[in-house]
């Protein structure tokens, strides 16, 4: 597969981008279309911890799974419906289980499908298990496992292909816990691109091949767990403003998912997904206050923005007062959903969009740069850099610095230790190499002492 | 696009309940007032490896003993940032970075003494069987090695096997196990089962990701931690006494 760069914004305007709407709609699984105009619910899930036994009860744990919540659906009258199955590292090691699961889940889809008309599609989110104790490696037994799962799941009712890709991650956590911008850049802007470019290549041709949809990727691994660590505003661990800087930093890597050919919708838990849709123009998915199941974050609403698909990120499946998770979890989506819909059916969803949005926009810097009109201008960043990754990432992290900084002259509050570290993160990225070739022979040298687990043949370094 | 004042909506209680005062300034009332101590104890402040070194060979040259000068002088740096993190007014890369300077330290003073220095206790840390996940381990790895305790870090993805025999084999005060998700999680249970039939009581203390307090309370052994911070809290408890009933009385918040 050919890669192409984004050299420009498919979104004109940062006020066209509004939920439910995408410039490329996808059509996937049962007469289901995503961003072409309504947003549909998109239910994840987590089995029990004891189901996992044996390929059998793990099959019977997804039945009822899906079961449960394509009844639901019709109880309460909901006209689509996205199911997503991450895999728990059983279903990749072993691609039979995952293909045995996915053909489950479609035939009971099937059933609802063809006696209530509800549409609906299944994501399956392939694990990354190219790691283990002792290593990472990218690029050997394991990948070739993980696209033989991706084949298995193509070829048995999967419509949409994901996965949340380690690359980087070992750069990653060294450098995030000191503060450590160049490792930053260098680990999700290089190390995550390279790695997802690579993967995604695969993905694509597979996903080709079997005439499935291949969804995208996520920067969950950098910027979730930057955001994570850095916790709810009196989690005393990580400056926000660092953690604002990742996920501006982290929309270049996970943007070369759709420059390998990924056409959305990008996964739920890519808080940078506001960014990629305003560049690529492809559909999203978003989680927010419907995933307080999972985490805690400080924008549950204004994800809601531009999302297509709305998510709950996962919940693990078991009883609650009105149901099992999945049907509640699945339910409270879905009357987000069922709310969207109508703001744009009454021609209000720009109003809507707006009222979500400004409910979060001041909560945390994270929620300031994310909101559309800011992600958009990292999206012009990044765009202006198409064939330099570093550039790309250090402009974006840059932008997010200045972005933040101007904000707090206005509404976005900041504390005097946010103030410091937004000055230093600046002042850290400004000082980066200036070209490419330098920035890599310097991080080479640098991580390639520092930290025991890198090895930069997994990277095509 | 609509743009309102928020004053009405939310509050940034990190703002209002943040110090007038720098961590620089509250940690200059805290460091040690012998002027060589204060001396190593900044250093360790200031996350300076290079100064750690500088400041502990220039008070050993006077004559003090390198060993006392761990508890003395490191680890009264590392009080300090130890207290400043539990203000609210130092960041985990701090502690991170201190912790390093720290373990720079204690290295240098052992090399400079005949004598062996005795830690406050041994403490096994690992991340279960099946998950690779280890940010969190190391994290709480790097903040028990900056309270005083060994640590044997077994690393990610550790069989219950490698888990039993360490123990066995180290005789820990404690465990420190941390996983993601909920299907790895159950090997917990499968150490805490191991374990008693080996008729060993020691507390695994157990956190990270999908892991609850629900979860942890159903096996005998388990003692379920929260905050990364909690854990060299919860081997000081322990040196003190308080048995795995009394952890959970202290550390079970819901």
């Amino acid at each position: 597969m050919s890669v192409k760069r984004y050299s420009s914004m498919e979104y004109d305007n940062f006020e066209d981008l509004l939920f439910g709407h995408s410039k490329y709609p996808v059509k996937t699984g049962l007469n289901l279309e995503i961003g072409a105009g309504y947003t549909t619910a998109e239910i994840n899930y987590a089995p029990r911890p004891d189901a996992a036994e044996n390929k059998a009860t793990l099959v019977n744990e997804y039945e009822r799974i899906t079961r449960d919540i394509m009844e639901r659906m019709v109880q309460v009258g909901f006209p689509s419906i996205v199911l997503e199955t991450e895999h728990v590292q059983q279903m990749t090691h072993n691609p039979e289980w995952g293909a045995d699961i996915a053909t489950a889940q479609k035939a009971i889809m099937e059933e609802y499908h063809d006696e209530y008309g509800i549409k609906c599609a299944l994501r399956h989110t392939v694990g990354d298990v190219r790691g283990d104790r002792e290593r990472i490696d990218l690029r050997g037994d394991a990948y070739s496992r993980i696209l033989e799962s991706f084949e298995q799941i193509a070829s048995s009712g999967a419509d949409m292909l994901s996965i949340e890709s380690l690359g980087g991650k070992e750069v990653f956590d060294h450098s995030i816990l000191r503060n450590d911008m160049r490792g930053v850049v260098f680990s999700v802007g290089i190390l995550g691109a390279l790695d997802v470019e690579y993967i995604w290549k695969d993905i694509c041709s597979i996903a080709k091949k079997n005439k499935v949809v291949p969804a995208g990727d996520t920067a969950c691994a950098q910027a979730n767990t930057a955001m994570f660590v850095a916790g709810g505003l009196l989690d005393f661990k990580l400056s926000h403003s660092v953690a604002s800087v990742v996920r501006a930093i982290s929309a270049s890597r996970s943007l070369a998912a759709y420059e390998a050919g990924a056409v959305g919708p990008g996964k739920d838990c890519g808080y940078e997904n506001n960014i990629i849709k305003a560049i690529t123009g492809y559909p999203i998915s978003q989680e927010g206050k419907g995933s307080t199941c999972a985490h805690s974050d400080l924008m549950g609403n204004m994800a809601m923005q531009c999302c297509d698909l709305w998510s709950n990120e996962s919940v693990e499946y078991r009883g609650d007062f009105g149901g099992t998770t999945v049907q509640c979890w699945g339910e409270t989506l879905s009357y987000d959903c069922s709310m969207m819909n109508t703001a744009l059916e009454a021609g209000v969803g720009k109003t809507l969009r707006d009222v979500l949005m400004v409910s979060d926009r001041y909560r945390d810097p994270q929620a300031f740069i994310l909101s559309y009109d800011n992600a958009y201008r990292i999206g012009e960043v990044i765009t202006a850099h198409p064939d330099d990754m570093y550039l790309r990432a250090k402009e974006a992290g840059m932008k997010a610095c200045e972005l933040i900084e101007s904000g707090s002259e206005g509404f976005l509050e900041l504390s005097k230790f946010e103030k410091a570290t937004i000055k230093k993160a600046r002042n850290d990225l400004k000082s980066l190499d200036e070209n490419m070739e330098s920035f890599i022979c310097n991080c080479l040298d640098i991580y390639s002492s520092e930290v025991d687990t890198f090895d930069p043949s997994n990277y095509g370094l | 696009m609509i743009d309102i004042n928020p004053k009405n909506i939310l509050i940034r209680y990190n703002i209002l309940v943040e110090s007038d005062m720098t961590p620089e300034e509250v940690a200059e009332q805290l460091f040690p007032t012998d002027p060589y101590i204060r001396q190593i104890a900044k250093a360790v402040f200031e996350g300076d490896e290079d100064e750690v070194v500088a400041a502990l060979q220039n008070t050993i040259d006077s004559g003090v003993d390198p060993l006392s000068l761990i508890n003395d002088a490191l680890m009264a740096g590392m009080e300090v940032v130890s207290t400043l993190y539990d203000y609210g007014l130092l960041y985990l890369p701090d502690v991170i970075i201190s912790a390093q300077a720290m373990i720079e330290g204690i290295e240098y003073c052992k090399e400079q003494s005949k004598q062996v220095h005795e830690s406050k206790g041994k403490i096994i840390s690992y991340v279960v069987e099946g998950d690779i996940h280890d940010i969190g381990k190391k994290i709480v790895t790097v903040l028990l090695r900056a309270n005083g305790y060994e640590v044997i870090d077994l690393g990610k993805d550790v069989p219950v096997e490698e888990v039993v025999a360490a123990v066995k084999r180290e005789k820990p005060i404690m465990l420190s196990g941390t996983a993601l998700m909920t299907t790895t999680m159950h090997a917990f249970k499968d150490v805490n089962s191991r374990l008693l039939a080996s008729d060993i009581n020691v507390p695994v203390v157990c956190g990270g990701g999908a892991v609850t307090q629900d979860f942890v309370s159903d096996y005998d052994l388990g003692v379920y931690c929260e905050e990364a911070a909690d854990v060299p809290k919860i081997a000081d408890s322990i040196l003190q006494g308080l048995d795995i009933r009394k952890l959970r009385d202290t550390f079970h918040k819901h």
